[in-house]
């Protein structure tokens, strides 16, 4: 099709959504046909990046009939409860609101109200739950870097296993969570803030096709994944480019991909005396190179988030990325996307080097995975605090991982033993919903793992003080990458001093 | 008070019956959440401790020191009077094109009032998909007349970024002006400009010494209305830039949500917001002294 009739088709469809006359999903739909700029579909508002993709009809998953048993009988004592979570748009809450909670609230008599919200509204809503003391909330969804602000709001769930037997859920096993997510994600010095809920991680995905054609193979180090990136941009420009990224100064996953870059390259946000380390000489090298590797991402990548960096991919445009997972189900769907079987995965670049948890401060884990996971709590201001744990264990029990790893596309298991459940095996191939990229995420929380800090200043720092620094840089509002992180460095410190 | 009380009271020549609805309304909506907000400048929320806490003047203070304050503001001041004289300039320009009684007029000045309906976020989505240094219809005809180099992405340019936002604001917002300022010329008297083409006055001459003076108090009204809009610009900028790149086009309202809402500083956030506050109701009070608005 010719570009100008291209353009003149997508004026047609624009004015058609804006006058009502077309869905969003079908006005989404023509414009991705239509080979529509990644940036314009990646509007990124906050919420996670992850479609829905399904894998198979909703009829033919339904729960574990042991388990709806033993809700019927536990749950008798809290019919007519309701019981209200506020959480970000992920798989786990999509796929339990969409199509799981029904089975619960059947089986139990208790209502269950989602309320599904951009992720700084979950922080605000729970912040001034906790202020107020109200108990608005049954249930805390905890994005990994607030675990510190609500380690002392809600219950410990070993605690809470122990102190009602009768109401624990048989098998339900907390010794399954996989154990580098419960301590990146749920820990908080010696207390669990929540289980491990979900589990967004980076992993290396590339355009298979187009890496045979040049003769390359899956980056094993940072340098490789530069040099494979720019042969591509050289060989393929301007139609595709190496790589791609999530790069839209102010947001949040601007300072995502920072810190995967930070950490590959040694270096550290914070050091053991709690101060900002991001721009020692290891943080200045991590930035150069970000800087050389942009030059190999499609232009306008600094005005996309994770939404435009996954669409960039989806529609052929850039041929790898390092980025989170979840969004490979989607890469598969044929009738999503123009890609479905010709992406692969593999873990992250390897890093030079990294620096241990003893060199950082407040538990950042340093490594190339960057982590972006949530707990489940329930809160200690709940009016109904038992029925609340009954939810939370059927929520985040296996058989109900299993389920919405597989409604939910794919999405990765916070449980070692839904990794091997044949529900989601039975998805390894290609295809909508598929589960094959599993084994490179689990191996990927394992050994490559990344996790950010907790402090309660982390909220500002990671979405604001950052991300607008680096935003910054990247518009050329500094000479040079040592004088950027030095004036980041600065305004860290004016946070953390209140 | 009894009944009977109540009802004669109703019924007598006291406004304060009619009054106090709309009064109660104000307390509800205006004069609490202000007084609240004036409170809440003296206090800051410690996510630690999960309080307010007085702090006395030092939010006051810090926005002295706040470099980010002073940015914020100068982009809202450059938003404000660009945007503004773009629509006035622009609106009363249209309004004088569509001022006859031609055929087609009467359609074209309804489907004008079309782009008001569009909610400002989806305006700025709308130009968000045009900007795209791709793919971008707009970004095709800057490059194609040389006005703008291939692959320059116009929102993640910072000398560039602002101007991108302000068009989707001119382009939903102009449509408002042309509507009032058409209504305006239509109400004008013909006898002054009969008089003047007899005295052979040029067109210029006219619009000069007769449609201006004559449609000053519409122009103010207008001029109020958007100004004190465009101080509070939040959507487009949200939608399509997030302030960025960088801080190139933070505003002030951004800025207050941000502080609020992200980094939890309700106190900070609330300073933020009356500062806005004072400043609209200053240069709007202005404005109607200067140019003697009267209502």
């Amino acid at each position: 099709m010719k570009d100008s009739l291209r353009k003149s088709y997508l004026a047609s469809i624009t004015d058609r959504f804006v006058r009502g006359q077309m869905s969003r999903r079908d006005f989404l739909g023509a414009a991705t046909k239509l080979g529509l700029g990644a940036g314009a579909l990646g509007m990124g508002f906050g919420n996670r990046p992850f479609m829905l993709s399904k894998a198979q009809a909703a009829e033919d998953l339904v729960p574990n009939p042991e388990i709806i048993a033993w809700l019927k009988d536990v749950g008798k004592p809290f019919a007519g409860t309701t019981l209200k979570l506020a959480t970000e748009s992920t798989p786990p809450s999509n796929a339990i609101n969409g199509q799981l909670k029904k089975y619960f609230e059947e089986a139990t008599g208790i209502k269950v109200e989602i309320e599904v919200l951009p992720l700084e509204q979950v922080l605000q809503k729970l912040t001034l739950d906790v202020a107020s003391s109200l108990g608005t909330y049954d249930l805390y969804y905890i994005d990994q870097s607030w675990a510190a602000s609500f380690s002392q709001d809600v219950f410990d769930p070993r605690e809470q296993y122990s102190a009602k037997a009768d109401l624990a859920m048989p098998n339900y096993n907390l010794d399954d969570f996989l154990p580098a997510l419960v301590d990146g994600i749920a820990k908080y010095e010696d207390r669990w803030v929540g289980v491990p809920y979900d589990i967004p991680i980076f992993i290396m995905i590339y355009r298979k096709d187009i890496y045979e054609k040049l003769n390359l193979k899956a980056p094993e180090t940072l340098e490789e994944l530069y040099s494979n990136s720019k042969i591509i941009t050289d060989e393929m420009g301007p139609n595709v480019y190496g790589t791609t990224g999530q790069m839209k100064s102010g947001h949040y996953s601007l300072e995502c991909d920072w810190t995967a870059w930070l950490w590959g390259h040694g270096g550290s946000i914070f050091g053991p005396d709690g101060k900002f380390t991001g721009n020692d000489e290891r943080g200045i090298e991590a930035l150069e190179y970000w800087t050389k590797l942009k030059a190999t991402m499609p232009p306008g990548v600094d005005g996309w988030t994770w939404d435009g960096q996954g669409q960039s991919v989806a529609q052929g445009v850039a041929a790898s990325m390092l980025s989170w997972g979840e969004f490979f189900p989607y890469f598969d769907d044929p009738t999503q996307t123009k890609v479905s079987g010709l992406c692969e995965v593999a873990v992250p670049p390897r890093a030079s080097s990294l620096r241990t948890v003893k060199e950082t401060g407040y538990g950042e884990i340093p490594g190339v995975g960057h982590q972006g996971g949530s707990s489940l709590a329930v809160s200690r201001y709940s009016k109904s605090p038992d029925a609340a744990w009954l939810f939370m264990q059927w929520a985040t029990c296996a058989d109900t991982q299993a389920l919405i790893t597989t409604l939910g596309g794919g999405t990765g298991p916070t449980r070692a033993s839904v990794y091997d459940d044949p529900r989601v095996l039975a998805n390894a191939r290609v295809g909508a919903g598929t589960t094959r990229h599993l084994p490179i995420v689990r191996e990927t929380i394992a050994k490559h793992m990344g996790s950010e800090p907790d402090l309660p200043e982390w909220a500002q720092l990671s979405s604001d003080t950052i991300p607008v620094g680096l935003g910054k840089y990247f518009a050329g509002s500094y000479g040079s990458p040592k004088e950027a992180l030095d004036d980041i460095a600065a305004q860290v410190d004016a946070v953390m001093k209140g | 008070m009894s009944t009977i009380q109540v009802r004669r009271f109703a019924i007598s020549d006291s406004p304060w019956p009619w009054l106090f609805p709309l009064v109660a309304l104000l307390m509800v909506f205006t004069i609490y959440p202000l007084i609240y907000n004036i409170w809440l400048s003296f206090h800051e929320f410690l996510p630690r401790k999960r309080t307010l806490a007085f702090v006395g003047f030092s939010n006051w203070i810090q926005l002295w020191n706040d470099t980010r304050f002073w940015g914020a503001l100068g982009v809202t001041f450059i938003y404000f009077i660009i945007a503004l004289t773009c629509e006035i300039v622009l609106g009363m320009a249209i309004a004088l094109l569509l001022d006859a009684e031609l055929p087609g007029f009467g359609v074209l000045r309804a489907v004008l009032s079309m782009t008001l309906v569009i909610p400002p976020a989806i305006a700025g989505m709308m130009f968000l998909l045009m900007e795209d240094p791709q793919f971008g219809v707009i970004t095709y005809f800057l490059n194609e007349l040389g006005l703008l180099a291939k692959g320059t992405p116009i929102l993640s340019t910072s000398s560039l970024a602002l101007a991108g936002v302000m068009v989707a604001e001119i382009w939903q917002w102009t449509p408002f002006m042309v509507l009032i300022f058409l209504a305006g010329l239509r109400a004008l008297p013909a006898e002054p400009y009969e008089a003047a083409m007899i005295d052979g006055a040029s067109a210029v001459q006219m619009f000069r010494r007769l449609t201006l003076p004559m449609m000053s108090r519409v122009i103010a009204v207008a001029v109020l209305l958007r100004g004190i809009d465009l101080f509070r610009v939040f959507d487009y900028v949200f939608v399509m830039t997030s302030g960025g790149p960088g801080t190139a086009t933070y505003t002030l309202s951004l800025y207050a949500w941000q502080q609020t809402f992200s980094n939890l500083k309700w106190g900070y956030g609330a300073t933020l917001s009356l500062v806005s506050l004072a400043i609209i109701m200053v240069l709007a009070n202005l404005f109607i002294k200067l140019f003697k608005v009267r209502w």
